[in-house]
């Protein structure tokens, strides 16, 4: 019993990070459409700020996360700006082809810096051992990565929830249209779903570079495992990004605890949620919490 | 008076001139010529050159079957590499005990089933979900191969050297017999899409990708239709798969895994989506790109222009795929296609001005 709730606690872990890089994909796939393809070099890159600010320059591990969040926001701003803006009114295929072009150039990028190949941690910052829970130990990093998730995914429930300018991104995911002839700015809408995205991007980055090490194979792959979740909870439902991604963590360690013995070279976590994301789209494409398109010729 | 040599308007007064793949005797002469010249075109090179032309034949096979997925039935495809590996899997496994006139065929079809499969889900869902799915297939199709002692864990599985018609295949005429063969298949197989695109099919590729309620309202069935463009799409890039596991001597897992799906996307896109002559020049265009920018890696290298911890080789390879996606998607979304039809329509009425 207390391994199973060993791995379940440690999937939590593992799923508010997912949880939190879905929520980014989500906004965007909402606001405009686009199946974003880049968001695991978006984490990488967020992830890599951080290292680079703390190993190089010396900078408090907090300011270093305050100016990733800074930098990837400006990231994504830019990406829409200049890469996603030509191609409106281009069939969507072409946007999110640019996508997989995005990604591949940001391997490329990060590939020039010293930091495309090999492994990195974050100094450590956080006092040794943790706290016991239901008799199961859990690390100082494992809940801070826990807390940090439900930070963000506050602040942005509240974003959503009572400003002005979620009201109005909620309003342009709804109907485009009708949002645009209310006065709400389209163009700035996708901006910002794209800078949001960028933000979570780099806290989801930075918590796996708290929790284990920083190479960016390992922080692309995260970018993929983004796809079972929010197959799972529906692609434009942000519960459902945080309840799939929760759900994926769980059954991912489950799978690593109990179905590794069973295979040889073990490794099932790996493609153990793309399972569940091809069995998802054969009975259930819309996932938990989608809205299912009803179209009627 | 419709002339049959040239074309300097549309001159076409039924259907079945319209339907026809030659507009003019021109047109059908120079593609005569031209297919000759590239079957002569061994006499003029050398070994290392042929392997660069067998690679642009056996890529140039994978991006049509790509084409087919995206191009004409607009379903985004991310794991047409992995059709390409389960080909070449196929093939290696049958080795030992057929011919590869057999064993390239079987990795095709085996290929289009897996095809098939993977486009079941839009039977229900939109295209943007299925690109997600093809996604899935990729991942799997890595991890199922790396875990299977059967397939050596990734690991390079030899491929035999073929005899053909009592003739062994040495190591000095390699690159030429599998030329020769890649080119009759490419040609064989680019005739049959294009045929295929008259017939009842493959109109109904095209009218899906438009407009798939549309399509659905006349009585097709847009679902099978993507299926079938799957499999298709599959079958192609397996028997390149196939092609390319005889013609590099092994299988290894790391000639098909994402990256070079995504590089087979940036083939598609510089060439022009949807294009039957856009499949040849995308592969010929990147693969020449490609070796261009391993000679410039070494060139910075030598320079001293490469620092500790920084591999020049492996960061421009993604580097240029992305800025060639990228840029020809911003600046010219029919790819190199366009131009080549640009061209053509020139000298349609050349020397007139119109």
């Amino acid at each position: 019993m207390t391994y199973f709730l060993q791995l379940v606690i440690s999937g939590l872990v593992v799923g508010s990070i997912y949880a939190l890089a879905a929520l980014g994909f989500v906004l965007i796939y909402k606001s405009s459409r686009v199946i974003n393809f880049a968001h695991g070099q978006f984490i990488a890159v967020g992830a890599f700020v951080v290292y680079a600010l703390v190993a190089y320059l010396g900078v408090n591990v907090w300011l270093a996360l305050l100016l990733s969040l800074v930098s990837t926001a400006l990231l994504g701003f830019l990406v829409e700006k200049l890469f996603l803006k030509p191609l409106v009114g281009q069939p969507i295929i072409s946007v999110i082809m640019v996508t997989i072009g995005l990604a591949s150039l940001i391997d490329g990028l990060v590939h020039l810096t010293p930091l495309g190949g090999g492994n990195f941690s974050l100094p450590k910052f956080l006092p040794e051992g943790g706290i016991a829970f239901l008799g199961v130990s859990v690390s100082y990093p494992q809940v801070l990565a826990v807390f940090l998730t439900a930070v963000f995914l506050l602040a942005f429930g509240w974003f959503f929830q009572r400003s002005t300018l979620g009201a109005a991104m909620r309003a342009v995911a709804d109907d485009q249209m009708a949002a645009m002839s209310l006065g709400v700015s389209v163009e700035h809408v996708f901006a910002l779903a794209w800078a949001a995205a960028g933000i979570t991007a780099a806290a989801a980055g930075f918590i796996v570079g708290t929790i284990s090490g920083i190479n960016l194979e390992g922080l692309v792959a995260i970018g993929l495992r983004v796809f079972p979740v929010v197959i799972l909870g529906g692609l434009d439902s942000i519960p459902g990004a945080v309840i799939g991604g929760i759900i994926i963590g769980v059954l991912e360690n489950l799978a690593t605890g109990y179905l590794d013995p069973l295979v040889p070279g073990g490794g099932t976590s790996e493609v153990f949620p793309f399972l569940v994301l091809l069995l998802v789209l054969w009975f259930k494409p819309h996932g938990l919490f989608g809205t299912e398109e009803i179209e009627r010729v | 008076m419709r002339n049959v040599w040239a074309e300097t308007g549309n001159y076409k007064t039924d259907y079945r001139q319209d339907s026809s793949i030659f507009a003019t005797r021109l047109e059908q002469l120079s593609l005569i010529g031209f297919l000759l010249a590239l079957f002569l075109l061994p006499l003029f090179l050398s070994r290392t050159q042929m392997f660069v032309a067998d690679l642009i034949v056996i890529y140039a096979l994978a991006v049509l079957g790509l084409n087919i997925i995206t191009g004409y039935a607009g379903l985004i495809n991310i794991g047409q590499a992995a059709f390409m590996g389960v080909g070449a899997y196929t093939a290696a496994l049958l080795a030992p005990g057929l011919p590869f006139w057999l064993t390239i065929p079987i990795g095709g079809l085996v290929a289009a089933l897996a095809g098939a499969v993977v486009g079941i889900p839009s039977l229900r869902i939109k295209h943007l979900y299925l690109a997600i799915a093809t996604l899935a297939f990729q991942v799997i199709f890595e991890w199922i191969v790396g875990h299977s002692p059967l397939l050596k864990q990734g690991g390079a599985i030899p491929m035999p050297r073929v005899v053909f018609l009592g003739y062994r295949v040495g190591y000095k005429n390699h690159y030429y017999f599998w030329y020769f063969v890649a080119l009759v298949v490419l040609i064989l197989l680019a005739f049959a899409f294009r045929n295929l695109l008259r017939t009842r099919f493959g109109r109904a590729l095209v009218a899906v990708r438009d407009n798939d309620r549309a399509a659905d309202a006349m009585g097709m069935h847009p679902g099978l239709t993507k299926i079938f463009a799957f499999a298709l799409g599959a079958f192609y890039a397996g028997v390149a798969g196939g092609l390319y596991a005889y013609f590099s001597r092994a299988v290894v897992i790391e000639d098909y895994m994402l990256p070079v799906s995504i590089k087979f996307l940036a083939m598609a896109i510089v060439g022009g989506l949807g294009s039957l002559p856009g499949s040849f020049f995308g592969p010929a265009f990147l693969v020449l790109l490609d070796l261009n920018m391993e000679d410039f890696a070494n060139w910075m290298k030598r320079l001293g222009l490469s620092y500790a911890g920084v591999d020049i080789a492996s960061a421009m390879r993604p580097l240029t795929f992305g800025l060639v996606i990228v840029l020809f998607l911003v600046f010219e979304p029919r790819g190199l296609a366009n131009w080549w039809r640009l061209v053509r329509n020139y000298f349609k009425n050349w020397p007139f001005r119109y």
